[in-house]
């Protein structure tokens, strides 16, 4: 018994080394600007920096653009998958992991080769942007929100609700909505993350964007480029906890995982 | 004109006949029961009438109105589900008060009309709680008055007792059978027991296959099963094989014994096989008193069920039960030990295949 027991927390440690290591050397690192003492100098200055605001403001507003089509696309998806046609869930599924299979770049490519030229004219606005964002999100939007419709009898709330006279709009927003809270919550928050980091789009279409500043600062500086990776971890870990912290509510309700 | 007419209804899934010419009216604030094994068509018949299944032909009239094609949320029909189905989101009062919100009631008139079906269902203090505080016993009540609530031309109930124990079950039924003659609402009640369809039912609809096999009232079902299938499901029986000795004196041979039986035998001849069978409760001893029919056993098995004593004998090559009433001062036979049973012309049955 004993000797398992090491052997887990042994495994344990090399994880959390393996984890944490890399983290821990970047912080150590991003606070040495001024030689011989730790000091916030770096992020004093990634902080002042105006370019940085008009950025991550940029990064923040295409993170909830897409997060409120992703979520107007994929809820009523999956729900109506779960509920007609349970059948060409495994297909649905195998579109959104789309992403996963095709690169940011060749996705990016194909979308400026169909949409830059007549008949559909697109580069200039940021839909493109905003589309691409979308499918990135889906695998995780799509299988949140799928596990929050699997954890409730979809079916039978829908018929439930149908008998009490209700119409589609009531039962989409009074019955599964609020139904799948912290599902569409997880997805919302994997996807403001992933927006939030993004490079390949933002940069091969142009738009502004937390990711791109971030190559150019790293291009240009030493320790500017290190605070703002850790100002970027704490975003998505913050995300994590506001999940976690919403999540856990009411007891029956679980926490729909990100896979 | 009855109040909800089922006419030749039928269902189709691909190449599955699921529902195969249904006929019935229902009478208004009658309870009929559709009682059959799982598969046997009776949720179909009951969502057709909901509106979340269309049928494949044939008509549904409520009310004088034709609602075959009409979409379930315009059907005034108040649908209680095995499980439950409650809005979790939402309080008991919430849930009670959702279909009138969708009707735009007044918010005074949900309050009172909320109030009213707590009161039914005997929780007024349990308005405020969420489905996850109550026992599945309560939310099924909870979702007897969401049903009702909207005053409903007709209640469905799909096995609504199914996910309960047998203690809440059988109190719960009479809770559901008292309230339905208050309201005097028209309801079907789905169910694979065949003791909750008997015990609550103006009429029983036997179901097998697709197929209505028998539709009476619970004593008819029982007592005068019509098909072998009928008598098999409903109760405990009692089924052999026997020929036809003389049609004309209702004998019938089984083995090396002849039993005299009340059915009309005319249109049989000497030799013909038949499907006869005897309710186990229909037994007795012969040595207490002699009926038309009096018939040497051994004695195979004995079991004790509680108010009742199931007793196993062999009556020429086969075995039958026979059911006798439990008292302290009951003296039991031994196995193996011969014995006589008898049993009156009218318990001897001929079933049709």
């Amino acid at each position: 018994m004993k000797k398992v027991n090491i052997w887990a927390w042994i495994i344990l440690l090399i994880g959390i080394v393996y984890f944490f290591l890399p983290l821990v050397a970047t912080l150590e690192f991003s606070m040495r600007m001024i030689k011989g003492r730790y000091t916030f100098e770096a992020y004093r200055v990634a902080f002042t920096d105006p370019k940085f605001f008009l950025n991550f403001g940029y990064s923040v507003l295409w993170a909830l653009l897409t997060i409120f089509f992703s979520t107007v696309l994929v809820v009523p998806t999956a729900y109506w998958v779960h509920w007609k046609l349970p059948k060409a869930r495994p297909f649905v599924e195998f579109v959104t992991l789309m992403p996963f299979v095709v690169p940011a770049v060749v996705l990016t490519f194909g979308l400026i080769r169909l949409y830059g030229r007549p008949p559909i004219l697109l580069l200039g606005s940021p839909i493109l942007l905003i589309a691409g964002y979308i499918v990135l999100s889906l695998p995780y939007m799509f299988r949140a929100v799928d596990t929050g419709l699997r954890a409730i009898d979809v079916r039978t709330l829908t018929e439930a609700a149908l008998s009490l006279g209700a119409g589609w709009v009531t039962i989409l927003t009074q019955v599964i909505f609020p139904n799948l809270r912290v599902a569409i919550l997880s997805g919302v928050f994997l996807t403001f993350a992933i927006v939030m980091g993004e490079f390949t789009f933002a940069s091969l279409l142009a738009w502004p964007a937390f990711g791109p500043y971030m190559e150019e600062i790293g291009s240009m500086r030493a320790y500017t480029p290190q605070a703002l990776s850790v100002v970027s971890f704490l975003l998505t870990w913050a995300s994590i906890g506001l999940l976690q912290w919403i999540g856990r509510g009411r007891g029956q309700e679980q926490v729909a995982g990100a896979h | 004109m009855a109040f909800l007419q089922i006419e030749n209804v039928s269902k189709i899934f691909g190449s599955v006949e699921a529902v195969k010419d249904f006929n019935l009216d229902i009478e208004k604030g009658e309870l009929v029961s559709f009682l059959g094994p799982s598969g046997c068509g009776k949720t179909t018949t009951l969502r057709m009438v909901a509106g979340f299944e269309t049928p494949s032909s044939g008509r549904i009239i409520m009310n004088g109105e034709d609602i075959t094609q009409m979409p379930p949320n315009k059907r005034e029909v108040g649908m209680v589900f095995q499980s439950y189905a409650l809005f979790p989101n939402m309080t008991v009062a919430g849930n009670i008060g959702f279909g009138l919100k969708v009707m735009k009631k007044t918010p005074q008139e949900i309050r009172q009309r909320v109030e009213e079906m707590l009161a039914l269902i005997n929780m007024p203090e349990y308005g405020d709680r969420y489905p996850y505080q109550l026992s599945g016993g309560q939310q099924q009540r909870v979702a007897l008055a969401r049903a009702l609530a909207l005053r409903p031309d007709v209640l469905l109930l799909d096995e609504p007792l199914s996910a309960l124990d047998a203690k809440i079950r059988v109190s719960l039924r009479a809770e559901i059978r008292a309230i339905q003659r208050k309201l005097g609402i028209t309801a079907i009640y789905v169910t694979h027991d065949q003791e909750e369809a008997l015990s609550l039912s103006d009429r029983v609809v036997v179901m097998n296959a697709g197929r209505m096999e028998q539709v009476g009232s619970p004593f008819e079902i029982y007592n005068f099963p019509k098909t072998a299938f009928v008598a098999n499901f409903v109760g405990t029986l009692n089924t052999a094989t026997v020929e036809v000795e003389d049609p004309a004196g209702g004998l019938l041979r089984m083995d090396n014994l002849i039993l005299k039986s009340a059915e009309n035998l005319q249109e049989k001849k000497k030799g013909d096989k038949v499907l006869m069978s005897i309710r186990p409760e229909r037994l007795s001893f012969a040595s207490e008193l002699k009926k038309d029919n009096v018939l040497d056993c051994t004695i195979e098995n004995i079991t004790f069920l509680g108010s009742v004593v199931r007793i196993q004998v062999r009556l020429g090559n086969s075995l039958f039960y026979m059911d006798t009433f439990n008292n302290p001062f009951l003296e039991l036979p031994k196995l193996g030990d011969k014995s006589q049973v008898t049993c009156s012309k009218e318990a001897v049955l001929v079933l049709n295949h």
